[in-house]
């Protein structure tokens, strides 16, 4: 079963996007900061993560350069979930490349159907699989 | 006295953005749970149609945010060519849950092959679609005639330019109508009583994005449909066709 870490500061969000994956087969761990990512991602070592970049705190691209900063998690497929038009934030294409970002939604047109062909696309290029 | 109006109406401006940017979370939070108690086998109808309803609303909010943040962007917006057939197309799939919904039917209609146009193409994007959701919403309460209520994407050549939009067959659209609108909107709930029940916001939403790449809505007729219709510019670059 593939582990899934979701970075969503919405407890709303987060319950419908847990409970979408969940019943995909996924296993998900929720975090709503970019403290708790860390301390989750270094417990539980994720497959795949899906990030808002608009969080409290920590902003979301901050906690993507520590995220990626750390050898071992350099490789893991992450998608941006967001509020944050694509070309508006502090993420520009190059940094894409840079960052290992595969994909990016922009949270208002993405339906959870799409994200989760997204997630699927995403895992199954690094070859894990959902139940 | 001025330097004050103009004052109350920028921060009554940003208190309007502010407010609609919070509206999007809630809407978003009924369209994705009605989209997972459908995912998740519930065969109540009522939720599809409170997905596609939040949906619609949720695009809408957007598509003015989008207008503000291009009309804040004025002079220096990214314009590229972009092919108005398959603008109008797309649109038209993703409209077509909602022309369903209100028994209406949607149908792309381009007259010839057309060069790509110079528009911002979120902005063109946005403005049809939100123009859209208006006469969807309009001919679904008005009467059937020929025994469908049409509603064609449409464009052809204009004397300047490349007139594309949205038409009906009802004849509800007139100059008049459209001059009264623009006075009436802001003053009035109604602002197109003889087309909408509702404030028919999207067409401003899609006047105001298309201000932003320097054409207007106008009145326009479309192989004796009439409706609402930018004149965009044809890439000189890119005349391929």
């Amino acid at each position: 079963m593939a582990h899934i870490l979701l970075v969503e500061p919405d407890i709303s969000l987060g319950k419908l996007y847990t409970s979408s994956l969940e019943l995909s087969g996924y296993s998900v761990s929720h975090c709503r900061t970019a403290q708790d990512a860390i301390t989750s991602a270094d417990e539980n070592i994720p497959d795949l993560v899906l990030l808002e970049i608009e969080i409290a705190i920590h902003n979301g691209i901050e906690f993507l350069y520590e995220f990626r900063s750390y050898p071992e998690w350099q490789d893991i497929p992450l998608l941006i979930v967001s509020h944050v038009v694509p070309s508006r934030g502090a993420l520009n294409p190059k940094s894409w490349g840079l960052l290992k970002i595969s994909g990016y939604h922009y949270k208002p047109i993405t339906k959870l159907q799409d994200l989760l062909s997204s997630v699927e696309r995403a895992l199954s290029s690094d070859g894990v699989k959902a139940l | 006295m001025v330097q004050q109006d103009e004052q109350y109406t920028g921060v009554d401006g940003r208190l309007l953005q502010a407010v609609v940017e919070n509206m999007k979370l809630p809407l978003l939070q009924v369209a994705r749970q009605a989209e997972l108690a459908r995912m998740s086998g519930s065969t109540d109808t009522n939720f599809s149609s409170i997905e596609l309803t939040a949906d619609t609303a949720l695009r809408l909010l957007d598509n003015y945010l989008l207008s503000t943040r291009l009309a804040s962007r004025r002079g220096s917006l990214e314009f590229e060519p972009v092919s108005v057939s398959a603008v109008l197309t797309d649109i038209a799939h993703q409209l077509s849950k909602l022309a369903d919904q209100q028994q209406c039917e949607l149908q792309v209609n381009i007259s010839g092959r057309y060069e790509p146009v110079i528009a911002h193409r979120a902005g063109l994007e946005a403005a049809l679609m939100s123009l859209g959701y208006v006469f969807i919403e309009a001919r679904s309460a008005q009467p059937v005639t020929s025994g469908k209520r049409i509603i064609r994407l449409g464009a052809h050549r204009g004397r300047s330019g490349i007139v594309a939009g949205i038409f009906t067959d009802s004849d509800s659209i007139s100059n008049d109508m459209y001059k009264r609108a623009h006075s009436l909107y802001g003053h009035t709930r109604q602002s197109l009583p003889g087309l909408v029940a509702g404030s028919g916001a999207g067409v401003f939403v899609a006047d105001s994005l298309l201000e932003t790449m320097s054409t207007r809505l106008r009145v326009a007729h479309h192989q004796k449909f009439s409706g609402l219709a930018a004149t965009l510019n044809p890439s000189k670059q890119l005349s391929l066709v």
